[in-house]
């Protein structure tokens, strides 16, 4: 196999990864600091009991509180949302007024370079707040969250990412960005926010606050969690472009790798409740309860119904090789441009710095197009602009590169949408689309919340409306107006750059408000796939890749059929006995260097498979102390349950924290009662199709290999599974290595 | 919004309309003479035609229909809604350009109104006017004909510049129209010699005035012939005469931006040479060699 890769496995206390200089430059980095998620149930004599204990009632109250949590989860995400936007809306507002009074004011006297420096300065303190928050306090709030949260749903137990801290974070750290004037959007965070959300609801405790509600107590576990997650997502996609049925499709194709047919309909209960919470306060916050016309935080306002002709269906698919195109160019140097960033800017204050000047010189680039720029437009005192700036136009005009600066990036989005033919000219669109392509590249991976959806639907509307302006050089009967075909553009970039396709074409679908455009979107959407996959990998891929996250897809890469579980397993394997002794334990578990989760359980003599137990739950135990001798000695001594577990979830100390003296080491501990008595087990000639699929359907965490006579001969944990992939070269295995 | 605004009025005109229909009276003791005359005597200015348009119409079905629905009274006051009509847009076309609909028309407009009012008012009039003549055929002419004028009239939001209780131009639209004709005669005035001279001798009357009219835009009192005047006066003065602020200050704007988008690049280089990079150690897991080696922990402690 070809070696020049490496999986660099995690080390604790480190928050970016940092890599060895090595001349194989092409290598994809991977970087692995995770644990994993407990997706199997384990069906331990504590689980049995509390399962006979409970009633039928029991189950029924259950299932209604896993709607009610839904419920809370849609209604908190939108609320959330509708706090972005107004906080977005009023600083962006203050900014804007500002800026223009003091251009205004110069324009004339010929000091327009205090007014730049002036907008610089502005866009870099709001920057700065941000990055200083995100780099410093909570670095896995950076970016859109998408990635880290197909993760955590895959199974990956990414650190912090769906706390409390992380979601203040985040949501303050999006309202910094976006008033920073950077090119990005609010959308994407809003589906981080949505998970962490579910997350802390779900729990119904706040372990960062040491808040415990004593509810919701039989969700504590990992297998709960993950599917509230999956709604919150939901929820989030839902609140931001409106989308309730494109929010359960979007978590059910991108980001939850498990999924059963009842958690469709609770998840869709969460997103209409997201969509219509927010909704419902923009209205109040807009003086018009009731008015309920704001379902997302992007609207793409209403197109007619009427597609006009069979050949714009047609036509619009050439927009799908250009958008595939212009996705991949920007998923390359995006790409390149991360890697850069990992290796050499990694400490937080050069992040911060970066970000800084990255806002600086987004609000000199917006400057200097505004000031070379003639086109102008005549003002319209009926439908005006917010913030007409009129700096070297005839009286009575307004530039109308201004205003596309001066708006926040929906509503230019909705603009080139909607605007009438001839509002814009070619020359300004041009431009625009060339720098707004780079700035967002730029942008996206700096130390700052933000997402991704916007810029891109903002470059794709630009170039699709110029096309749209060019097209009648044909003088053919044929052609739609202008804002159709940037609607085609923007569907095309952002397919292009995110590679999604059933969800993004029914989330754009229900932001259009148009089943008319479904078959249009659609088939824009997947030949910009299409093309695009030939070239380079969605972005939110390249963003896995890139952070070494041990991803267990859906499918074992072709051609590794010939590989058995023998080749891929760990081993030798660090196993118990059913009554180990104490100091053993300990002792394996504080070893550093191993650093094992998942344990078998063995019989001695001969040494037979009787079940596995995890870290978490010796851990647990021997907080307790539940030692034989103990229990001997203390017979009123309650018994352990699985609430105990459940309190200690989902942060369970580390060993180090642990104390035990000299002489409960001697001690002997029972591990039956506890451990799971039937984990799944393979043989060793199993192959890793097979085991892959083991992994993906039923979302395990650890795999015994036994020989024929039940004796453990080895141990596949996903980061055995995610080592491979295929390459240029065929089947290529990536190396673990360790900071 | 402004559809939304637009789209909810229309709702509740029609729901106004709906109600005002279902709602009869019985107080219907007044002959059509005396109705007639209640309605003549309210309407002063315009006196009451030699033919009457209605009953001027040839056609057979016309003279058929004719007397069966359509009173005296209510053809008397059909007659003044085309006479006020006809009145009203002759005057809407001849101040299309430059723009005075509101200035000009506004008299038209409410003796136009008034006599609808009227028209859609009587409907316990032993003709039942409103009925006959509003609704009662497909088309809905008059109703058609008034709402087009009453669109025009709400699009130039003349209510602005008009006070239409008291049938005058409100003082502030006076003082603008004055002020623009002072900068209009300052730009005639000089016109016929070089065009800075005119840009220097009347930028103080053009400044005051568009001054004045931010002001109006920002408390909403502007109506189209406020709209159309400025336009032009700002498009003779930036255009016509070229009077508009030439770019000054380009090098420090072109320096300061060549230095912000500097930045990056030394900050790139920067963190490029100086930054140091942490070496990192490759992990051997272990992983079965052969089926000899394979032992397990227990295996080694039994």
């Amino acid at each position: 196999t070809h070696q020049c890769k490496y999986v660099i496995s995690w080390s604790i206390g480190i928050t970016k990864p940092t890599y060895r200089n090595t001349k194989c430059s092409q290598c994809d980095w991977i970087f692995a600091l995770y644990t994993f998620l407990d997706y199997d149930n384990s069906e331990n004599q504590l689980f049995l009991e509390e399962e006979r204990r409970m009633s039928y009632l029991g189950f029924r109250c259950l299932e209604i509180s896993r709607w009610v949590v839904c419920g809370l989860i849609g209604f908190l995400t939108g609320l959330i949302a509708c706090f972005i936007d107004i906080m977005v809306e009023q600083l962006t507002g203050l900014k804007y007024y500002v800026v223009k009074e003091n251009i205004e004011k110069f324009t004339a006297g010929g000091g327009l370079s205090i007014s730049l420096i002036l907008w610089a300065v502005l866009n870099s303190a709001f920057v700065m707040v941000g990055a200083i928050i995100v780099a410093f306090f909570e670095p896995i709030a950076g970016g859109s969250g998408i990635p880290q949260i197909k993760c955590y749903l895959n199974g990956v137990k990414i650190p912090r990412v769906v706390r409390l801290k992380t979601l203040l974070v985040k949501v303050a750290g999006v309202i910094c960005s976006v008033a920073g004037g950077l090119v990005v959007g609010k959308e994407g965070p809003m589906i981080h926010s949505g998970a962490v959300v579910a997350a802390g609801v779900s729990q119904g405790r706040s372990t960062s606050l040491k808040r415990d509600f004593k509810i919701f107590e039989y969700f504590r576990r990992d297998t709960e969690k993950r599917d509230f997650v999956s709604a919150g997502a939901a929820a989030g996609v839902s609140a931001a472009f409106g989308a309730p049925v494109g929010g359960v499709l979007f978590s059910l194709e991108e980001a939850a790798s498990y999924w059963n047919q009842m958690l469709t309909w609770r998840i869709f209960f969460a997103s209409m409740i997201s969509t219509f919470t927010l909704n419902f306060f923009l209205s109040v916050y807009n003086k018009n309860p009731g008015e309920l016309s704001n379902p997302g935080l992007i609207n793409f306002g209403s197109f007619d119904r009427n597609v006009r002709s069979f050949v714009f269906v047609l036509t619009c698919e050439c927009g799908g090789p250009p958008g595939g195109l212009l996705g991949a160019l920007f998923n390359a140097l995006n790409y390149w441009l991360t890697i850069f960033r990992i290796r050499y800017i990694h400490r937080p204050c050069l992040q911060v710095m970066e970000a800084m000047l990255v806002a600086a010189v987004t609000a000199t680039v917006s400057f200097i197009m505004i000031y070379f720029s003639n086109a102008c437009q005549p003002l319209d005192v009926v439908q005006g602009e917010d913030y007409p700036l009129q700096l070297y136009c005839d009286d009575g005009e307004y530039n109308s590169m201004a205003t596309t600066f001066f708006n926040r990036p929906e509503k230019s989005v909705q603009n080139l949408f909607h605007n009438p033919p001839g509002s814009y000219h070619p020359l300004t669109l041009g431009v625009f689309t060339i720098t707004y392509f780079f700035l967002a590249c730029w942008t996206y991976g700096l130390a700052v919340s933000a997402g991704v959806f916007i810029p891109s639907l903002l470059i794709g509307a630009a170039w699709g409306r110029l096309i749209g302006i060019m097209l009648p050089v044909f003088p053919l009967q044929i052609w739609a107006d202008p804002g159709k075909y940037a609607l085609i553009g923007a569907a095309a970039q952002l397919g292009g750059i995110v590679r999604m396709t059933l969800s993004l074409t029914v989330i754009l679908i229900e932001a259009t408000g148009n089943v008319t455009y479904g078959l249009p979107l659609m088939l824009v959407l997947m030949t910009a796939k299409i093309v695009g996959d030939y070239f380079e990998e969605g972005l939110y891929d390249i963003h896995i890749k890139l952070q070494s996250v041990p991803f267990v897809h859906s499918e074992a890469p072709p051609t590794s059929h010939w590989l058995t579980a023998r080749e891929v397993m760990s081993s030798p394997v660090t196993s118990f006995n059913r009554v180990e002794r104490v100091g053993t334990i300990v002792d394996l578990l504080s070893n550093t260097s191993t650093n094992h989760n998942g344990f078998p359980v063995v019989v001695s003599n001969p040494a037979k498979l009787c079940g596995l137990i995890l870290r978490s739950q010796l851990i647990v135990l021997l907080k307790h102390k539940v030692f034989v001798e103990l229990a001997r000695s203390k017979l009123t001594r309650r018994k352990l349950q699985l609430k105990d577990f459940r309190d200690a979830y989902p942060r369970f100390p580390p060993i180090q924290s642990i104390h035990v003296s000299q002489d409960e080491r001697e001690c002997m501990m029972d591990l039956t009662e506890f451990m799971n008595p039937t984990p799944y087990t393979v043989p060793q000639e199993t192959s890793l199709p097979r085991v892959y699929k083991l992994f993906r359907a039923l979302g395990l965490r650890h795999l015994v290999v036994v020989d024929d006579s039940n004796r453990v001969v080895g141990l596949v944990t996903r980061k055995d599974l995610a080592r491979y992939h295929l390459g240029k070269h065929g089947l290529e295995e990536l190396q673990l290595a360790q900071t | 919004m402004q559809l939304c605004k637009t789209s909810a009025f229309a709702v509740l005109t029609v729901v106004t309309l709906c109600l005002s229909t279902t709602v009869d009276s019985d107080i219907d003791n007044v002959s059509d003479e005396e109705d007639a005359s209640r309605y003549l005597s309210g309407l002063s200015p315009v006196l009451l035609p030699a033919v009457d348009p209605l009953s001027s119409s040839h056609t057979l079905s016309a003279v058929v229909a004719q007397d069966l629905e359509i009173n005296q009274t209510c053809r008397n006051l059909a007659t003044i809604f085309h006479d006020r009509y006809i009145a009203y847009a002759d005057c809407l076309v001849k101040s299309a350009r430059p723009v005075g609909v509101c200035l000009n028309c506004f008299e038209g407009y409410a003796l136009l109104s008034e006599i609808y009012a009227n028209i859609s008012n009587d409907k316990d009039g032993p003709g039942n006017c409103r009925d006959s003549l509003l609704r009662s055929d497909r088309l809905m002419l008059i109703y058609l004909l008034y709402g087009n004028l009453q669109n025009i009239w709400r699009n130039s939001a003349c209510e602005h510049c008009v006070n239409t209780e008291q049938q005058a131009v409100k003082n502030q639209t006076l003082y603008f129209m004055n002020e623009r004709n002072q900068s209009i005669s300052c730009f005639d005035q000089y016109k016929q010699e070089n065009h800075s001279d005119l840009c220097v001798k009347c930028k103080s009357k053009y400044e005051s005035l568009n001054v004045l009219y931010g002001g109006m835009e920002k408390n909403g009192s502007l109506c189209i012939d406020i709209e159309d005047a400025m336009n032009v006066t700002r498009r003779l003065w930036s255009k016509n005469y070229n009077c508009i602020a030439p770019r000054e200050g380009m090098i420090p704007v072109i320096a300061v931006s060549c230095f912000m988008l500097f930045l990056p690049i030394i900050f790139y280089l920067s963190s490029y040479l100086h930054s140091e990079q942490k070496k990192l150690k490759l992990i051997h897991p272990k992983r079965a060699k052969s089926n000899n080696s394979l032992m397990n922990i227990q295996d080694k402690f039994s």
